[in-house]
């Protein structure tokens, strides 16, 4: 006897993928902020775009490359059911654009994918200015690609995910 | 009340963050893997194909059989760039350190943010369906 319907399962997984991008989403933007806008000294208590940018940036890098790691296996497993369950019927109601974001959306996630160990490298020596500029211009690509990735994800949801 | 806070500076951390190897696998893993995947778009060479509807993976590509469903080539070429990527960077890390450091880590961010405008004319058929 089954505990929980096919439906039930899928969802949760889908959830899953949900509730890793968010912790992803939210530690990438500190961070990239914390990269381009960093605080050097604050003198008084500082209002809230101070203190979102004035949190320890390099601690992050290593929670940052397992929990994009963690989405994109998640995604990819959840990602067999939406080419049959939700890819066709997208394409039958004619949502062209719709159907490019989600194939934009595969391929943004599989090259920042490429990027984590040099990512890691970089926040790893952060004390070596020579890295400065590409541990900036990498963060801030990640964090830029995961807003994408999370808004596309999010848009598909709507037009066929969570309940249908 | 004064706030010193550290944004951007860390600690070293010992072995593999202070390896050079790891350092030039890192570096040309960021470089290569981007150029590898699109090349793969462009001439689609996923390293297999699986067949979700009847959970059949094949080696190379593989087009979708009648009444077997869709097939899926994003895995593979997943696949083909990590692998590849992998054994570049490795051949990399044996080159001599003179040369390796003459890598340009502008292409660390430079080739990836290259890689938008042209996987947009790679979805170019989503854009314009008619």
């Amino acid at each position: 006897m089954d505990i929980i319907s096919v439906n039930t399962f899928w969802t949760i997984w889908l959830l899953v993928h949900l509730l890793l991008a968010v912790a992803l989403l939210g530690a990438l933007t500190h961070q990239a902020v914390a990269a381009v806008m960093p605080v050097r000294q604050v003198a008084g208590p500082g209002g809230f775009v101070t203190r979102f940018r004035a949190v320890p940036a390099a601690g992050y890098a290593t929670a940052i490359c397992v929990l994009w790691i963690l989405t994109f296996i998640v995604g990819s497993y959840i990602y067999t059911k939406y080419r049959i369950y939700i890819r066709i019927p997208i394409e039958q109601a004619g949502y062209w654009k719709t159907q490019g974001f989600f194939d934009f959306k595969e391929h943004v996630a599989s090259i920042a994918l490429t990027l984590l160990p040099a990512y890691w490298f970089f926040w790893k020596n952060a004390h070596n200015p020579q890295y400065d500029t590409a541990r900036k211009m990498v963060t801030v690509y990640l964090a830029i690609a995961c807003w994408f990735l999370f808004i596309v994800g999010h848009v598909l949801n709507n037009v066929r995910g969570f309940g249908s | 009340m004064s706030t010193t806070t550290s944004t951007t500076r860390a600690t070293p951390t010992p072995s593999l963050a202070s390896s050079t190897k790891f350092k030039t696998f890192a570096i040309t893993f960021a470089i290569v893997g981007p150029v590898i995947y699109m090349v793969c778009l462009f001439f689609n060479w996923p390293l297999f194909t699986f067949h979700p509807a009847t959970n059949r993976i094949a080696l190379g590509w593989e087009a979708a059989r009648s009444g077997e469903g869709p097939n899926m080539t994003w895995y593979g070429w997943t696949a083909t760039t990590l692998l590849a990527g992998s054994v570049v960077s490795f051949l990399a890390t044996l080159l001599p350190e003179t040369v390796t450091r003459k890598i340009p880590l502008i292409l660390v961010w430079l080739i990836p943010f290259l890689a938008i405008p042209y996987l947009a004319w790679d979805l170019r058929q989503w854009w314009f369906h008619p």
